[in-house]
């Protein structure tokens, strides 16, 4: 079979042109990141690009700012109170969503994954108004509490995901081999979902300890969280200082990145 | 249900009833997703509720003045035209920058099918690792790699040569477009990842034996089957890109408003709650809109593909 020769030069272009567009998306991608960590080892005191040296002075200009290691303080609480809650009323509620045989489980499902589609602003700005009507200040409990929100889809999904993959005939055996109830879910469903809880519960706390579109509405003033103080930095100033604890803000997500990746599999965080 | 049937009786004579209060958390029952939805009726649902309701009251220190309900604040922000042109701008940055999402995110998606081993795994990273990093982080880096004289675009433009003064590109739309794109682009290859990576292969070579061109192949054959992914990714971006407000605060400069920047500052800045929530009711209620119109533009795309074939 021949084929006309423009056509062949249509395929050609054509894939010329999904390999040039390729390669420039991830250009886009990775650039940024890269160009922060450049920045955060730059010895002069102003951005250049590349950078004109080695130096850690603006790593160590983080660490003797008292303002930016309390922020980081009160975001590595928050968010791991955040992770406790989410994977506490998560857990269970994924359960009931895969496992559960019961009219409107669709609806459940539904309203579970609700807060997905809420700008992580109307949930900041809501629970802000909710607890105003409470003489109830923006404090780390609320930042706590509308941030749980916030995240508890993501452990639902990804528990969600898990679960559904696994065979109910494994827990079946194990109940016809004698086990009670309690020891088949302890010995048989809790370490198949171990990997599941365990990147959701990384996924949960970065994502807890990066956000800034709910935290501006309710975290405690005098005791900001990092991307906060961070977000008023910003507006002011772009010394490489803020191009340093963002270079550590990326070393954090590369670490939860490795854990997700050995547990559940990157290309799981999309469904 | 069936385990109950399978299990042989009398297994367990010494405590008949052991694990018996497991039985709701590990049983076919509603029983544990209660804790979650309570959690969500009460910290999400009432705050909502309340948000709705400050556009439509009177409100004195975080407080509704009691039998205060009043059109008033919603029919004024509908009349004022400021609020309307920051609504089309909210659109079209939003529209735009999703559009342009779709057209990086595809080839990407489409490239990772077609990679294998360790090409496939670094890719991937490169998809990832934006979303696991912070968006105020990335923010950043656009302001660095934009920002005026010393910006890094300008100072390796004006190097190579292919401008001599440098560009003005902070605090523009522009800013605002590249950082939306660039800070959302995850969330459109991700969707379109799942269906291209796994897609059946024998339709391709099917079409190819058959004697379509790759592009016709491509058009007519991969585009059309990955419709669904494509507007779950586009309803997706479009929502982020429409209430994100932190991107055009920063990289649009301080003179530059969308609706949801606006809400904020009335929430923030100017401390008016009835004008914010009446915003963010707005804001809230348009995206929908857009949302909805999109997802049924893409359900009805594919029903109209699933009758042509």
């Amino acid at each position: 079979m021949r084929l006309a020769s423009g056509v062949v030069w249509a395929d050609r272009i054509g894939m010329a042109a999904l390999a040039i567009v390729t390669g420039f998306s991830i250009l886009l991608l990775v650039a940024p990141s890269l160009i922060v960590l450049a920045v955060s080892i730059e010895p002069r005191g102003y951005i250049s690009f590349p950078p004109s040296g080695f130096s850690l002075r603006w790593y160590e200009a983080v660490f003797a700012n008292r303002q930016l290691t309390d922020s980081v303080l009160v975001s590595l609480r928050v968010a791991f109170s955040v992770m406790l809650v989410c994977l506490a009323l998560g857990v269970p509620a994924a359960f009931a969503s895969v496992r559960g045989a019961f009219a409107g489980k669709g609806a459940l499902n539904a309203f579970l994954l609700s807060p997905q589609m809420m700008p992580g602003m109307v949930i900041g700005i809501a629970s802000l108004f909710f607890g105003a009507y409470f003489a109830f200040r923006a404090s780390d409990a609320m930042l706590i509490l509308s941030l749980s929100v916030f995240c508890l889809p993501f452990v639902i999904r990804i528990a969600m995901a898990r679960l559904a993959g696994l065979d109910p005939r494994l827990d079946e055996a194990s109940a016809n081999l004698g086990a009670g109830k309690l020891e088949t879910f302890a010995r048989v469903t809790v370490p198949q979902l171990a990997p599941a809880l365990l990147a959701a519960g990384a996924f949960t706390f970065i994502e807890a300890f990066d956000n800034v579109t709910v935290a501006l509405f309710t975290s405690d003033v005098r005791a900001r969280p990092l991307p906060v103080e961070l977000y008023y930095l910003v507006q002011f100033d772009s010394s490489p200082v803020i191009a340093a604890i963002s270079s550590l803000e990326i070393g954090l997500s590369f670490l939860a990145m490795l854990l997700i990746a050995r547990t559940v599999g990157l290309d799981r965080l999309g469904r | 249900m069936s385990t109950e049937a399978l299990r042989p009786p009398p297994s367990r004579p010494l405590s008949p009833r052991r694990g018996a209060w497991m039985r709701p958390l590990v049983g076919g029952g509603l029983w544990p997703a209660v804790p979650a939805v309570a959690y969500l009726l009460v910290f999400m649902v009432l705050p909502i509720g309340t948000l709705l309701l400050f556009g439509f009251v009177t409100i004195e220190r975080g407080r509704i003045v009691g039998d205060s309900f009043t059109l008033e604040p919603m029919l004024r922000a509908l009349s004022d035209p400021l609020v309307w042109r920051l609504m089309w701008r909210s659109f079209w940055v939003a529209a735009a920058s999703t559009v342009l999402c779709l057209l990086l995110a595809y080839p990407v998606a489409f490239a990772y099918g077609s990679l294998r081993g360790v090409w496939r795994t670094l890719l991937l990273v490169a998809i990832v690792s934006p979303l696991l990093t912070s968006a105020l982080v990335r923010t950043y880096a656009w302001l660095v790699i934009l920002g005026g004289r010393r910006g890094i675009l300008n100072q390796s433009l004006i190097w190579l040569g292919v401008i001599d003064e440098p560009l003005r590109i902070l605090n523009t739309d522009w800013a605002v477009l590249i950082g939306m794109t660039q800070i959302h682009l995850p969330f459109m290859i991700l969707p379109l990842l799942a269906v291209l990576s796994e897609r059946d292969r024998r339709l391709e070579e099917a079409s190819l034996n058959l004697g379509a061109s790759r592009t016709a192949t491509f058009f007519k054959v991969i585009v059309p089957m990955s419709i669904p992914a494509i507007f779950a990714g586009l309803a997706l971006v479009f929502a982020v890109s429409y209430t994100n407000f932190i991107i055009p605060q920063l990289l649009g400069g301080g003179n530059y408003s969308t609706l949801a920047v606006q809400v904020y500052e009335q929430t923030i800045v100017v401390l008016d709650w009835t004008r914010g929530a009446v915003l963010a009711t707005l804001l809230l209620s348009t995206c929908f809109l857009f949302v909805l119109a999109i997802v049924s533009l893409g359900s009805r795309l594919s029903r109209w593909n699933e009758v042509r074939r």
